[in-house]
């Protein structure tokens, strides 16, 4: 209604505005004659005041916008930080599984989507095995993860990779279910 | 004339004396194919009775000579008089009382304490030929007992095999006492226990250096499993080695002039020789399986690794100096952790049957493979005594982890760590 209202005030004063513009057409004849000496106009006392010039600009803006784009990405290295899944490993082996392919993408696209953080990749081993073996074989399936996460868009520098062998198991305990649980690989995300 | 009748004499006398010497040196190099009835007396006291020293010195003695595997020990209780007399010379000494019981060789002595200083006299006495084999004197402070135990006991192997016992040596091991892996040493009954390193982090692998006073190991306290040198006496650490990814097994060679370790700074763990002051002498293996442990033969020309290459886990040989590898082991799924001994032509390895290990021993040539450790528990980490007679190995069994001595057949296995330690990974220093 209030819109409906403003059109018409617009188009009234438009009128208005011809109406006015069509008088002022009518032609005034009458010459006077021209003064010689011009008024003097105090030209100087109308100058207005000097004119302040004031940027104007956006910059809460971009701050907001700064803001808002350093906490997505806060967040995207916050879903990385938290997200990102180990993956395991067969009894002696370093090849990644079909299981551990899928978990790797989904940790990919968490890198990606989160440029400022980087990650080390530890590699473990289950108990059983040499130390020294073990430690060897750590390495290689820190280094198998690391090459597919590159290969899936990682840039490289961001990816650095450490073993621990058998040194840091997840369940101590001498079971199946417990070593395949230390035959992992961490990540360990850091911005 | 007269002077040829006298060398003539001289050298019948001399070969006499040789002749009777061989005879006394009873010959027996591998433990338990030969046991020699042995009555060890007790410390006699020289002066005033000190309470406990000559328990001490009896304990230690005995469990050495015990772990030895060459002596059949006399009861004591069946000791008749010369026992309590105090003959430090052999026209003292009654040999038909100790020829009686069937000991052929005897040991007695006396100490004395006198200015804070302990003077224990000791003899060791051939039964059947009433001679002194070996005596000592030695001098030191009160709480040097058991150190006198172990070296006589060392002097006593000597002098009747030829080859000195280890039992005055170090064995430097891995603890998780204080709740992190750090390097600790302790003797070889596993007494004088002491912390070496404060890393807080993880301490892993050691090795002596076969001349100085000197250890090397692997810690990740930088953040990298590098490989660190240390001084027992002063303290002094260093990192020998800091290549990025593994600096791992390090092991002195025989001469003490290099080191073999794995390195994986290329992405792959390959064996390389460093010299002392860590730069790199020599690559030995190259193939992108991998490559660890490696182990010195005895004069220093070959080095025993284990290496996935074929498939699973075994130990092959390479030539330091053509490089050339050969294939050790054939049986079993996963053998690793050779230890060649320092002495003789065999290589005692772990191999892993189920989910436990086992000691074997086999001839650098493939032959000859024995099983030496059976039963329940895994036993890993063999490495040698200094004189090839004995091996310490780690034991994983219900739950603790400890260290254990036993004889180079397999014989006579005894716990030397305290309860709770999670001790692993011993190495056995040369004569201290």
């Amino acid at each position: 209604m209030q819109k409906l209202n403003l059109t018409r005030l617009v188009v009234m004063l438009f009128v208005l505005t011809l109406l006015v513009a069509g008088c002022a057409k009518k032609p005034v004849v009458e010459e006077t004659a021209v003064t010689e000496q011009p008024i003097q106009e105090q030209v100087l006392q109308q100058q207005p005041a000097v004119i302040e010039e004031q940027p104007v600009d956006e910059a809460a803006a971009e701050a907001a916008r700064a803001a808002a784009r350093i906490a997505a990405a806060e967040a995207a290295a916050d879903k990385a930080l938290s997200g990102l899944m180990r993956i395991y490993f067969d009894f002696d082996q370093y090849v990644l599984t079909d299981a551990a392919k899928q978990q790797l993408a989904m940790n990919a696209g968490l890198l990606k989507a989160a440029p400022t953080v980087n990650v080390q990749i530890e590699g473990h081993c289950d108990e059983r095995g040499s130390d020294e073996y073990n430690l060897a074989l750590g390495e290689k399936r820190a280094l198998a993860t690391s090459s597919y996460l590159v290969s899936l868009g990682v840039s490289a520098g961001r990816v650095s990779i450490i073993s621990y062998g058998e040194e840091i198991p997840l369940d101590p305990a001498k079971t199946e279910a417990a070593w395949a649980k230390n035959r992992r690989a961490e990540f360990n995300a850091r911005r | 004339m007269k002077i040829v009748r006298a060398i003539l004499a001289a050298a019948v006398l001399y070969f006499f004396y040789a002749g009777s010497a061989a005879a006394v040196r009873i010959e027996i190099s591998a433990p338990g194919e030969q046991t020699i009835p042995l009555a060890i007396t007790s410390l006699l006291p020289m002066g005033a009775v000190q309470a406990g020293v000559a328990e001490e010195f009896q304990q230690v003695l005995g469990n050495d000579l015990d772990l030895s595997g060459l002596f059949d020990l006399v009861d004591p209780e069946a000791f008749l008089g010369d026992a309590q007399k105090l003959t430090l010379h052999s026209t003292q000494v009654d040999f038909g009382q100790w020829r009686m019981l069937g000991a052929e060789v005897l040991i007695k002595g006396g100490y004395r304490f006198e200015a804070g200083k302990l003077t224990v006299e000791l003899r060791l006495y051939d039964v059947i030929s009433r001679r002194l084999l070996t005596g000592r004197r030695y001098i030191g402070t009160p709480a040097d007992v058991r150190r006198i135990a172990h070296t006589f006991a060392d002097q006593i192997l000597l002098s009747l095999t030829g080859e000195s016992g280890p039992f005055n040596s170090r064995i430097a091991y891995i603890s998780k006492r204080t709740g992190r892996k750090e390097l600790y040493l302790m003797d070889v009954d596993g007494h004088q226990r002491l912390r070496l390193t404060d890393h807080r982090s993880i301490v892993l692998n050691p090795d002596f250096s076969p001349t100085r006073k000197e250890l090397i190991f692997t810690s990740y306290d930088k953040g990298n499993p590098d490989l660190y040198r240390k001084e027992i006496y002063t303290g002094r650490e260093s990192r020998l080695s800091l290549k990025p990814g593994l600096n791992i097994g390090g092991r002195y060679s025989p001469d003490g002039r290099e080191v073999a370790l794995t390195l994986s700074k290329d992405k792959n763990s390959e064996i390389y020789l460093l010299g002392t002051d860590g730069t790199i002498h020599r690559r030995l293996t190259n193939h992108y399986g991998i490559d660890v442990d490696p182990s010195w033969s005895p004069d220093g020309h070959k080095i025993a690794f284990v290496s996935d290459r074929r498939g699973n886990p075994n130990i092959f040989i390479v030539d330091i100096h053509t490089l050339e590898v050969n294939r050790l082991t054939y049986e079993g799924k996963y053998n690793a952790t050779p230890a060649w001994s320092p002495k003789k032509d065999r290589i005692v390895f772990a191999r892993l049957e189920g989910s436990e290990f086992n000691l074997f021993s086999i001839r650098s040539d493939g032959s000859d493979e024995r099983q030496l450790t059976f039963g329940p528990g895994s036993k890993e980490h063999p490495r040698w005594s200094p004189d090839g007679r004995f091996l310490i190995y780690s034991l994983d069994r219900g739950g603790e982890k400890s260290i254990w001595i036993m004889r180079a057949d397999g014989t006579g296995a005894r716990k030397i760590s305290t309860k709770g330690g999670h001790d692993t990974h011993p190495a056995w220093s040369a004569r201290w």
